[in-house]
């Protein structure tokens, strides 16, 4: 066996850099997929079919095809339809916010669903509109019981984030090969890149918890 | 003279697919009465009294509420439901607020008060209720009877002209039955017009001004609660009648 850590020791700042980058590209996805989930998910439940046609069918593509290949198309083929040259980071926030929003608008609306639907009558007995009855008491509702889940979703794409690496955007997985290029060892910028991935998951989960305890305690 | 009409229902029917809920419902409310509707299970009491809140859309039929005909389909529906008060029977309080954040969200959000008019009034209400020293806490942690105290506080907040009550007694342990019942007889004295679905019989015969017997989906008697508790005119109410008292 020849496993020799110190090796990668100089590259270890440029490696640590790439958590920045991951994060930032993980976060941006998870906003975009927040806010597009979220029309989607409004799409779903409304009571206009097309509406709801057309979210379902988006659900089911974005599902049913891979996200390597979504990553494919935006990323390779946008310069020959829009004669725009697309950056890296852009092809995949849009990639994987388009993706992710499909998950997290069923995660949504099964979560919206889940709420008694005596809290919208009572709503809708006191006379307020469709969207205050939304945004004031049927999300925050679904938001809370939908939380552990969307943190899921959150440490899915902080992991699938690797495959940005292969267009080219410098985060994690990409620094490991390219230390791995410059000093023709394998083993250990990938195992270092493996911990950092676990440790930031990790937090991630923990941070999770407790949040998930002190909406609980708010209640009770 | 006649006195002003609060609700009149117009030949009335709720069809839920093919099974007929509500058959052809004639009834009207005079304001400042008192309703107590009454009958067996599954006779369509519920459903007559969430039509005329239009939480349930009638078949056919008409609901005037004053002088506005309510099922027509021009009329805003959430500005209708804004002079109706409706009392659960499982409560629905908002179980992320607070019980005063129950009573002002709706007052705020639709009759744009400000927060502070909005909390007077609802500290009022709680008080009205017995419950000021629940304001900050959370639904959660009420007992049921504390529980619809606070549904009609938050129903009575938008200043509703009328009050829908749905089995507002029935998910309740029996003692916290006449916590609630006092409430609402408190709000019977006011003069406030109150259609209440009910299986409390003593209340009904206490409080109410009229009963509806309802069986099958009909109205089947329509009378005040001496008579219809002393002699019931109709074979299906005595049976009604012989089985729950």
């Amino acid at each position: 066996m020849n496993i020799d850590f110190s090796r990668i020791e100089p590259y270890i700042p440029f490696m640590l850099e790439g958590i920045w980058v991951t994060l930032l590209f993980t976060l941006l996805s998870l906003i975009f997929g927040l806010i597009w989930g979220t029309c989607l998910t409004l799409m779903k439940i409304s009571t206009i079919k097309p509406l709801r046609w057309f979210a379902d069918f988006y659900t089911s593509i974005f599902r049913g095809t891979p996200l390597l290949l979504q990553l494919f198309i935006i990323y390779f083929s946008t310069p020959q339809l829009l004669q725009y040259d697309i950056s890296p980071l852009m092809a995949g926030v849009l990639a994987f916010g388009l993706n992710s929003s499909a998950y997290i608008s069923e995660i949504m609306r099964a979560g919206i669903n889940a709420i008694d639907k005596g809290q919208r009558e009572a709503a809708m007995s006191l006379g307020v509109n469709y969207s205050t009855m939304m945004l004031f008491v049927i999300l925050p509702q679904a938001f809370k019981n939908i939380l552990p889940a969307l943190v899921n979703e959150m440490i899915t794409l902080l992991k699938e984030s690797s495959l940005v690496s292969v267009i080219g955007v410098q985060e994690l997985l990409r620094r490991a090969n390219i230390v791995t290029s410059q000093i023709y060892v394998t083993f250990e910028p990938l195992i270092f890149t493996g911990i950092i991935y676990y440790v930031i998951v990790m937090i991630l989960a923990i941070l999770a918890r407790l949040l998930e305890r002190r909406m609980r305690v708010s209640e009770a | 003279m006649k006195p002003n009409k609060a609700i009149e229902i117009k030949n009335l029917t709720k069809k839920f697919k093919h099974l007929t809920v509500l058959d052809g419902i004639d009834a009207s409310i005079d304001q400042g009465e008192v309703i107590a509707i009454i009958g067996p299970s599954g006779s369509g009491k519920s459903t007559l009294l969430r039509c005329i809140n239009l939480l349930e859309m009638p078949t056919s039929g008409e609901i005037w509420f004053k002088e506005n005909e309510i099922t027509s389909p021009k009329v805003n529906l959430t500005t209708v439901r804004q002079k109706m008060g409706m009392v659960f029977q499982h409560f629905h309080l908002f179980p992320h607020m607070t019980v005063l954040a129950n009573l002002t969200f709706a007052p705020i959000k639709a009759k744009k008060l400000s927060k502070e008019d909005a909390e007077e009034k609802g500290l009022a209400l709680l008080k009205r209720v017995g419950l000021e020293d629940k304001a900050k806490v959370y639904p959660g942690s009420l007992s049921g009877g504390q529980k619809q105290r606070v549904a009609i506080a938050r129903a009575l907040a938008m200043e509703p002209e009328i009050m829908l009550f749905d089995e507002p007694t029935s998910a309740l342990d029996p003692e916290m039955v006449k916590e609630v019942l006092d409430v609402i007889k408190d709000l019977a004295k006011t003069g406030m017009t109150l259609a209440i679905v009910t299986h409390e019989m003593n209340f009904a015969r206490e409080v109410a001004d009229r009963i509806w017997f309802i069986d099958k989906g009909k109205i089947v008697e329509d009378t005040d609660p001496a008579e219809f508790f002393k002699q019931p005119k109709t074979e299906r109410a005595k049976q009604f009648l012989d089985k729950i008292l």
